[in-house]
């Protein structure tokens, strides 16, 4: 692999960073952790010559409490997501998906950023973001904006991120202690694998089972993530039974529009997304399901 | 049992760790594809982009163009014959009039640096003819079929006969008719396929690269570049896996003829997809079998069409056809059969060696079948298979006598008294079904009726190490340390003062390939003869030394003690050098064969068989329907083991590699005949943490014919993976699945 033929710029600060972006545009590739962009150079099949290296950039390299809010800065890799105290208490459904990324080596040097900027609909952080609120934040050396996740995808590899912004921060909002969560993720083998669907959900339940409220949010079955809203308008406010359970699993199954490809087809994403709903609920309801504890030990 | 054999033994039996083990935790090792020497070149292979193809033109002059390119290379550069493959030299070196598989070298290229002979490959223009592409056996041998060579489309036809199938069929009281199909499998050895080819002083071709069988390679070499093997050397140590892959000429020939025509080095290193394009893969199969019992379970008869799909070419196809019939019968006492064999030619790619040569695609078809039958006759699994194996000293189906076969029942009584025969999983969720799967494997050891004169040497070095050279490639699976115990064993020294030459045609005498589970059981053989003809010798030089006659002379801890004196192997092989006297000591083992093969093979039988005994656990997902083997059991009769630890981690090495074919494993190729998945993204390996957990357990066994009583390892616990897995899973879905692999969408 030769990669001398990229010219790569390794800003020191973020305002240096914006001003390459602000010259440079699309004529320059962003790179973070390398986990996809440097696949698409040894396939030979990325456009630009220049990179732009955001490895230097400390300042994005953060996790912080606000409140009812996580900020998590772009540059956070999964295994700092792992590691993160107020992560594992208000947002460990993130931290059950980010252990499903690639194995040790790819957690150690992907990013949430990255893997929001890679677009990919089987990018297996983004339902858990989907059903935590999160809010991206472009910057560009002129402006700053937010975006919903929900928003900032439009398709495969398509986001609404201009060329002369940078992703620097992803808010989350804490999830209530209590809450049921699970994150479920079919793939072909335990480690290195491309999500065939995975599946995030946090649902509240109240004492008697009924359901307050559900978001459902299921990747690599659409052409972007997507929230299952349907199916959570016909679950909430119902007791939550196995015919409640099959009801739901049935109507996401239904709510998605999976592809074909060489890792499965359209009938079986369908029927494994039923299952992967189906195993979580039931395990809500049996109360089985992970909760999440907030940081009150020992109440859950 | 492990504490009387250590005290019986001194070296082998014991799992002393590895002799290169250091080196390749620490990294330091270099392997042959970290070679660079200075000036090398780099080569590009410029590959057919059709499955098939006519060839109208090959265009070089833009490509000549690039300053940098040293050399480009077509069929018409090639001096010898332009054809290579193991068995039958049907695939050409390059291709000249056609094509027959995506990735099929066209021409080579040498130039300065890897990036312009990448261009350079770029820039050659090949005119095609496009063909029909043959993707399947059925559309092979369908009478419409284009024909792919010019012996059609069947490159190997056989039929065997015992008994009279007909009528046993009339008299059973069950027959079932199934059809398997086991895919193509990827060895995805870490290290792709590669090496560097440089001339040296003396005009020798040195050719260093991964591979299995120096010597063939180099008789292959030399027959396309038309010099006399004696001009060449082949080196193939460390090589980073091989499986089988590397069995046949992979690189090779290609260095080879850019070093000789460019006169410089040369380096030639596949990237990961072109290895998924251009390297070999496993045969395809589809086997239909009828096969009858009587009530109790007996096997009365078994008829099997066999089809192997080799690809375009040959290679080891027609020996790997008489392995798969050799296995399609079992263990088992089998009064009428027919086999019809069959390799046949498709534009899929490129089949070849790959561990277990053709057993575990029998193998998964006659031990499914057998469960079948159990299912059907509500008899246990295990016991209608004690009911059938054959006894040692019995008549085997090929007319060999059984020996040894008591491993295989005792495996089978320690089975059925196994904690996961018995036993359900607890703790399951409503949605996950478990179930127990069991099949046993047998494989020969060497290449059966096949001719084969194994020779090995031992040095005695002067300053205190016992040097020992064979042609067997360690290519991770230990046989150099293997060979050092038993070295050590036999000149009762310790195992430090025992040194290793790797395979080197150099140094090392013709042993063979290290392939067919032989290594352990040839080499082993003829190391132990050298130890005994130096022994021999030293023992004389020591009567000279003490001035007595032989009787007088004790051996002990490589001394020979006389009275009250003694002198080391070291200190007599000085005497015999001082006189200029060669302390090299090397002999020829041959290895026990029957004089003929069985009318209608190559090779069928073998003498010597290694038993093989899986229990699979699997905890199936019925909601998605994924399958997790979670427990496994096996239990190896491979006569004494050399080494437990290396050994144990053969068996479990070829568990992960048999259970990677059984679940996940399914090269495919497009309606263009070009591979789908080509790397580790899209071709699904197990990763460590779909490892299940795996229990080994050696049956107490002794082959007479081996070194110190060993039969061989390397293959045997890979070949029972695919029956036994989808016996689990048949046993946690009530589904059968024939066509491995065992993929979710198949079972929900
Ligand atoms: C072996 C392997 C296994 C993998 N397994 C998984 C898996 O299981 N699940 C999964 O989801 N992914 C997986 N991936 C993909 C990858 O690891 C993730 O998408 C990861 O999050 C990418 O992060 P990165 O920092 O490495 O991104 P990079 O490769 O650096 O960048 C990815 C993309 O995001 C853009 N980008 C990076 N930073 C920013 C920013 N601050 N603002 C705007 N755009 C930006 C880049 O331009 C590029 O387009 C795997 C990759 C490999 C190589």
């Amino acid at each position: 692999m030769n990669y001398s033929q990229y010219t790569v710029h390794s800003p020191q600060t973020l305002n240096e960073a914006l001003g390459i972006l602000k010259e440079k545009q699309s004529e320059v590739r962003l790179i973070a952790g390398g986990t996809d962009v440097m696949v698409l150079i040894k396939d030979g099949v990325l456009k630009e010559k220049e990179l732009l290296n955001l490895s230097y950039l400390d300042e994005l390299k953060y996790i912080r409490e606000d409140g009812n809010i996580i900020k998590v800065g772009a540059l956070t890799t999964y295994r700092e997501l792992e590691k993160s105290s107020v992560v594992n208490l208000s947002a460990p459904i993130l931290v059950d998906a980010c252990k499903t990324i690639g194995a040790t080596q790819i957690q150690n040097l992907g990013t949430l950023a990255g893997n929001l900027g890679n677009a990919s609909p089987a990018g297996d952080s983004l339902p858990p973001l989907y059903v935590l609120n999160a809010n991206v934040k472009l910057q560009s050396a002129e402006s700053e904006r937010i975006i919903p996740v929900s928003e900032f995808f439009l398709g495969p590899r398509k986001t609404k991120r201009a060329p002369n912004e940078l992703i620097t921060e992803i808010t989350i909002e804490k999830a209530k202690p209590g809450l049921h969560y699970f994150f479920k993720k079919l793939g072909l083998r335990e480690a290195n694998a491309i999500s065939l669907v995975s599946v995030a959900c946090i649902v509240d339940l109240d004492k008697d089972k009924k359901i307050n409220s559900i978001k459902l949010a299921l990747g690599a079955v659409a052409p972007t993530v997507m929230r299952a809203v349907k199916s959570e308008k016909l679950a909430t406010g119902r007791q939550l039974d196995l015919n409640l359970i099959d009801e739901i699993a049935r109507g996401v199954s239904e709510e998605i529009s999976p592809i074909t490809d060489i890792r499965g087809s359209t009938e079986y994403r369908r029927r494994a997304a039923y299952g992967l709903v189906y195993e979580g609920l039931y395990e809500a309801l049996m109360g089985t399901a992970k909760r999440v504890s907030g940081g009150i030990e020992g109440v859950y | 049992m492990e504490e009387e054999l250590e005290q019986k033994y001194k070296s082998i039996t014991r799992s002393v760790p590895r002799v290169d083990s250091e080196p390749k935790v620490s990294g330091a090792l270099k392997f042959i594809t970290d070679m660079k020497i200075e000036n090398m070149l780099f080569a590009a292979v410029v590959r057919s982009v059709h499955a098939h193809a006519r060839i109208l033109s090959i265009d070089t002059r833009e490509a000549e163009k690039i300053s940098g390119v040293k050399a480009i290379l077509t069929y018409k550069d090639i001096p010898g014959l332009n054809a290579y493959g193991a068995i039958v030299p049907d695939a050409p070196v390059l291709a000249y009039d056609r094509v027959r598989y995506y990735g099929e070298p066209v021409a080579l290229i040498a130039a300065d640096t890897e990036e312009l002979a990448r261009e350079a490959a770029s820039l050659v223009k090949i005119e095609y003819d496009p063909l029909p592409v043959i993707r399947s056996i059925d559309e092979s041998i369908a009478s419409s079929a284009i024909a792919l060579h010019d012996n059609g489309n069947i490159a190997r036809h056989t039929i065997i006969k015992r008994g009279d199938t007909e009528r046993a069929k009339q008299e059973a009281y069950l027959t079932l008719d199934r059809t398997y199909r086991t895919p193509f499998q990827k060895h995805m050895f870490l290290e792709p396929e590669g090496g560097v080819a440089y001339i040296d002083e003396s005009g020798i071709i040195n050719v260093f690269a991964g591979g299995q069988s120096p010597y063939r390679d180099k008789l292959q070499i030399a027959r396309s570049l038309n010099i006399p093997p004696e001009k060449i050397r082949t080196v193939d140590y460390p090589t980073g896996g091989a499986f089988g892959g590397k069995d046949d000429v992979t690189v090779q020939i290609h260095l080879a003829l850019l070093a000789y025509k460019t006169g410089k080095p040369v380096k030639l290193w596949f990237s990961r997809e072109e290895s998924g394009v251009a390297g070999y893969h496993r045969t395809g199969s589809e086997i239909h079998l009828i096969t009858s019992v009587d009530k109790e379970g007996g096997l009365l008869s078994n008829e099997a069409q066999i089809y192997l799909d080799t690809g375009a070419y040959q290679s080891f196809g027609p020996t790997i056809l008489d392995v798969s019939i050799e296995t399609i019968n079992g263990p088992y006492r089998i009064p009428n059969y027919t086999i019809n064999a069959n390799l046949v030619y498709t534009n899929n790619g490129f089949s070849s060696a790959f561990r277990g040569f053709g057993a575990p695609e029998s193998n998964f078809a006659i031990e499914s079948m057998i469960n079948e039958l159990a299912a059907e006759l509500h008899l246990d699994p295990i016991d209608i298979r004690l009911k059938n194996i054959l006894m040692t000293g019995e008549e085997g189906p090929f007319g060999n006598t059984v020996r040894h076969s008591d491993g295989l029942r005792e495996a089978l009584m320690r089975a059925k008294r196994s904690k996961i025969w018995a036993g359900a999983l607890q703790n399951k969720k409503p949605w996950q079904r478990n179930g127990v799967g069991i099949a046993v494997a047998i494989k020969g050891v060497g290449f059966g009726t096949l001719p084969d004169y194994p020779t090995a040497a031992i040095e005695i070095a002067t300053e205190g190490k016992v040097k020992i050279m064979f042609s067997n490639v360690d290519y991770g699976q230990g046989i150099n340390t293997g060979n050092a115990q038993l070295v050590a064993e036999k000149l009762d020294i310790p195992l430090n003062q025992v040194e290793v030459r790797h395979a080197d045609t150099k140094y090392s005498p013709d042993t063979g390939s290290s392939s067919a589970s032989r290594s352990t059981f040839t080499s082993g053989n003829a190391l132990l003869m050298a130890c005994s003809k130096a022994l021999d010798r030293l023992k004389m030089e020591a009567c000279l030394y003490f001035g007595t006659t032989n009787e007088k002379l004790e051996y002990k801890e490589g001394r020979f003690y006389y009275k009250d004196k003694s002198a080391s192997i070291y200190e007599l092989a000085k005497g015999l050098k001082a006189r200029g006297e060669t302390l090299r000591f090397e002999s020829t083992f041959e290895v026990p064969r029957y004089p003929a093969p069985i009318e209608g093979t190559l090779e069928v039988p073998h003498v010597v068989y290694m038993y093989g005994t899986m229990l699979s656990s699997a905890l199936l997902d019925e909601l998605t329907g994924k399958v997790h083997i979670n427990q496994v059991e096996f239990y190896a009769d491979i006569g004494t083991v050399i080494n437990p630890s290396i050994a144990s981690g053969q068996i479990e090495g070829g568990i992960v590699q048999g259970l990677g074919f059984a679940i996940t494993e399914d090269l495919k190729y497009d309606a263009s005949g070009k591979p789908i998945n080509n790397n580790y993204t899209t071709y699904i390996v197990p990763s460590v943490r779909d490892v299940p957990d795996i229990y080994v357990e050696f049956i107490d066994s002794s082959e007479e014919l081996g070194p110190y009583g060993a039969k061989g390892v390397g293959e045997i616990s890979i070949i029972p993976a695919g029956a036994s897995a989808a016996h689990a899973v048949y046993n946690a879905s009530g589904k059968w699945v024939r066509d491995l692999p065992l993929l979710p969408w198949k079972l929900i």
